[in-house]
């Protein structure tokens, strides 16, 4: 559970900002954000990170060039009984027994095939690709819908905060992995019908809907808690002072200060939703076949492990490196921000 | 019948992580069961990867239900306990002969045999018979269409409306059954060797027995049954006394256990610390060929016979056109869905097996099967169908290589200029799921093995009267008026008179071949795989039910 945290304690400009006052934190003329970033930069180690999780996602952006201009394949297409050339030799893509080859380091299969036939190294950045399609979504859902509920809670308390808080409460009370795979099984075959807003079962935005909504109350309550104190403070008396409505208090006084929280949150969700996607692709509640996602391909590959185990190892090192590198990097971006603020994720 | 389904992703995800942590926390146990020599009788484990649907003969429908059912409910007639075509033969069971069919070939006849005892000590009644037909009844059993389809008053007691089947006549004194049906059927002898049809004593409780399966008669008895883990299959005291021709008395015990890894099943028979790999299983490619190099005197592909197709809804666009059915037909690579299935699936265009009566001779109309695929001309005749660019969902289960064959399938339909996408869903539920009308499902894996071998089996499965809004078999709703008025002739035929009517049932089969009304893509072979304990040569392994659980004997 997140600690509730208040940022910011004075009335200067780093309080309007959210971020704590001291002599070694405040240096006149610099705004409080351009302090993060020199804080960041300063941290190497998040940076290393954060490089990675971008090299990752600009090779999944680029997934239909290495298709297209190098593999020769698309992520979905079965090459069975098709031969390829392996430092001169001839090579059946999946044998009569059916075992597929194995990475051949070059241009075509250059990480092996599946059991399909399909090139594992185009599946692999595809599959990237939903993976971080579904995640960032999924992301954005939760930080919308989160930091709504958690204003709107937080900022009006009493029966609206009841109501919220008792509906983060039940969302909450089920374990996210369980409730994902049951409303993934359930949604997959079905899809998502409400008359204008129509999902069909194999879309990407089913998961993404899925990951984003129960993660919701990971990131409301907090904020929430954060709402609820900073609705007491002197600069929100103030504005009410001036006739400023409700709506304008909560966008334009609180949510401001909100920012930060929301800063370090993302990278975190982010990390969080990516791994919850495989989880449900990884139990078949995810993304939909033929489509790949990192979960799904490590899903498949557990039948081959004693005979083709880069089927598991490739999307498996995929999925570490990109959740470590949101992960570390989050850490940093947090530390920036605020090297004493108390906000943590807690199960 | 079909290959009962495995359990869905969560559970079988549950039950690895337990097998795992068991496989940690302690030495094996099938070690220690395996081969156990105490007593007078040695025991034999087998391991089966998909636990039985049920183990009470009154509901079980699955093969792996009816491996054990079969030598423990014997019913009026049963098969041989022979491989191969000599297997399929029907003889008598608890009844002292085949049954005499009057000449309408409506009214079956039977004797029961005297002094026989069910595996609890008690004497067999004649009235047994219809007692256990109206509990399987009662039970909802899977098949139960063939007793209310076919025999007198079934129907109506299965409505409720009647106590109990009119058509179903015995007598206690003499032993003598009648049973009336209301049309010539010509499998009904077959219908009565279902497992479901062995007796059980009047009086068994109506309700699912599986964990404590009721006495029966036959050479082994169900016990120990741990659901879902394992049961046990014990020599029958009573069935010296039986002497029943033609059904052995079995030389071994057998400790069945559930091990739904195939790789794990695979591997502990591969070393001996199990002594057998369920047949319907697929062997995993990953340790096939250890399997073929170190164990090949103990190995062998069996034929079955099966049939394996994709089912094309010809109700609705794009398969009711058959431009677009012979263009699916003539763009399978049929080599390569062999492949999926570790080469155990025998390249195929008809939809009656080799094994089974009628199966054609003839080439295949739309190209050799085992050779290349013509993709150019099934991407031309799909232009000419207009159908181009038309959705189609494609129908799979998660079960290994069964959506590996839709994901295939999905690829050949787009690469031919549909619009492919997939809907997989859990085993269990799978043909339920397709089996409803109301979900009009366009295209998708199925699969039908034989429940008794006479070729209306498989028509069952294009038969328009099987068109029904649930639990339809008919996926692809074909209705077709040749099909039909050919089955209206040839289901009356009488197994025991099928080779009069085999050129029949080819021309059939040529016609449904020609009409692209299943793209029809092989047979399967299954894996007879045992442990170096067991006398490899002499384990029978029968065209019905599989292993010959009688004919396993210790070296």
């Amino acid at each position: 559970m997140a600690s509730e945290a208040a940022i910011g304690t004075d009335r200067d400009g780093a309080e309007a900002s959210g971020f704590p006052a001291g002599p070694d934190l405040v240096h006149p003329g610099i705004g409080p954000y351009r302090l993060a970033w020199r804080r960041l930069l300063r941290n190497r180690v998040a940076l290393f990170f954060g490089g990675l999780f971008i090299l990752i996602v600009v090779l999944c952006l680029l997934a239909p060039v290495y298709a297209n201009d190098i593999a020769h394949t698309g992520p979905n297409v079965n090459h069975i009984t098709d031969v390829v050339k392996v430092n001169g030799k001839s090579e059946e893509v999946v044998s009569s027994t059916g075992l597929p080859i194995g990475p051949t380091w070059q241009g075509r299969f250059l990480l092996g095939a599946d059991k399909n036939g399909r090139d594992v190294a185009v599946r692999l950045l595809y599959g990237g690709r939903n993976s971080l399609e579904v995640g960032a979504i999924a992301t954005l859902i939760t930080m919308v819908l989160a930091v709504i509920v958690g204003l709107l809670a937080g900022y009006f308390r009493g029966f609206t905060d009841g109501v919220l808080s008792r509906l983060m409460d039940i969302i909450w009370a089920y374990p996210a992995l369980l409730l994902g795979v049951a409303l993934g099984v359930m949604l997959a075959v079905s899809g998502i019908n409400l008359g204008l807003f129509e999902l069909r079962g194999g879309s990407l935005l089913i998961p993404a809907l899925i990951v984003g909504v129960v993660y919701i109350p990971y990131v409301a309550k907090p904020i929430r808690g954060q709402v609820l104190g900073l609705r007491e403070r002197e600069f929100i008396d103030a504005a009410r002072v001036q006739g400023l409505g409700n709506l304008r208090i909560m966008l334009g006084e609180i949510l401001p200060n909100l920012a930060s929280t929301i800063i370090v949150f993302v990278p975190l969700m982010l990390a969080n939703s990516i791994l919850l996607e495989a989880s449900l692709s990884f139990l078949g509640a995810g993304v939909q076949a033929p489509n790949s996602s990192w979960g799904t391909m490590i899903s498949d590959g557990t039948r081959y492990i004693p005979a083709a185990i880069h089927l598991v190892l490739v999307p498996g090192l995929m999925l570490v490196a990109a959740v470590l590198g949101v992960n570390v990097f989050g850490d940093g971006v947090r530390d920036a921000l605020d090297p004493r603020a108390r906000i943590r994720i807690e199960r | 019948m079909r290959k009962g389904s495995k359990w869905s992703s969560i559970v079988v995800f549950a039950l690895l992580l337990s097998v795992l942590l068991a496989a940690c926390g302690s030495s094996s146990s099938s070690s220690t069961s395996s081969g156990s020599s105490s007593g007078a009788t040695k025991t034999v484990t087998n391991l089966m990867g998909t636990a039985p649907d049920y183990l009470d003969p009154g509901l079980g429908y699955t093969t792996q239900a009816a491996e054990p059912d079969w030598i423990s409910y014997t019913g009026l007639v049963t098969y041989a306990h022979a491989k191969g075509a000599p297997g399929t033969k029907l003889i008598p069971g608890v009844a002292e002969s085949l049954p005499q069919i009057s000449a309408d070939g409506k009214t079956y006849t039977f004797t029961l045999r005297k002094g026989l005892v069910y595996s609890n000590g008690k004497p067999v009644k004649a009235s047994d018979f219809a007692y256990t037909i109206q509990r399987s009844m009662k039970l909802n059993w899977g098949g139960k269409s063939f007793f209310t389809g076919n025999i007198v008053g079934a129907e109506a007691f299965d409505g409720g409306k009647a106590k109990s089947i009119s058509g179903i006549e015995s007598d206690d004194t003499s032993g003598k059954i009648t049973i009336h049906l209301v049309a010539p059927y010509g499998a009904f002898a077959n219908v009565l060797a279902f497992p479901s049809a062995g007796l059980v004593p009047t009086g068994t409780a109506v309700s699912n027995l599986s964990n404590k399966p009721p006495p029966g008669v036959g050479p082994y008895m169900i016990t120990n049954v741990v659901p879902n883990q394992s049961f046990s299959a014990v020599k029958n005291p009573y069935w010296a006394k039986e002497e029943i021709p033609g059904i052995p008395a079995g030389h071994v015990n057998i400790n069945a256990k559930i091990v739904t890894n195939t790789q794990a099943e695979a591997e502990q028979v591969l070393t001996n610390s199990a002594d057998v790999f369920d047949w319907a299983d697929t062997l995993p490619s990953s340790i096939l060929q250890q399997v073929q190099s170190q164990a090949s005197e103990r190995y062998a592909k069996e034929p079955t016979v099966s049939t394996f197709y994709f089912f094309l809804n010809t109700k609705n666009k794009p398969f009711s056109s058959q431009k677009v059915r012979e263009a699916v037909a003539y763009a399978l690579d049929r080599r390569a869905l062999s492949r999926l299935d570790s080469g155990f699936l025998a390249p195929a265009c008809f939809f009656l097996p080799v094994g089974m009566i009628g199966h054609p001779t003839g080439s295949c109309p739309f190209g050799d099967p085992s050779g290349a695929p013509n993709l150019t001309k099934a991407k031309k005749l799909i232009t000419e169908s207009g159908m181009a660019g038309t959705s189609v969902t494609v129908w799979g289960e998660t079960r290994e290589p069964r959506r590996e064959y839709v994901d295939y399938f999905a690829s050949v339909l787009n690469s031919i200029g549909l619009k492919a996408n997939e809907k997989i869903i859990a085993d269990a539920t799978y043909f339920s799921t397709i089996g409803n009308l109301k979900l009009n499902p366009q295209a998708g894996f199925a699969d039908w093995n034989q429940d008794f071998p006479n070729p209306s089996d498989f028509y069952l499965l294009l038969d328009a009267k099987s068109i029904q809004s649930t639990n339809n078999q008919n996926f692809g709703q074909v209705n077709d008026p040749h099909i039909q008025s050919e089955l209206a002739e040839l289901n009356k035929v009488p197994s025991t008179k099928l080779e009069s009517v085999a050129s029949r049932w080819q021309a059939l089969d040529e016609y449904v071949a020609k009409k692209a009304y299943t793209a029809v893509y092989g047979y399967e072979d299954d894996p007879k795989f045992m442990s170096n304990r067991i006398n490899f040569g002499s384990a029978i392994f029968h065209p019905v039910y599989g292993n010959d659980w009688t004919s396993w004997q210790l070296k």
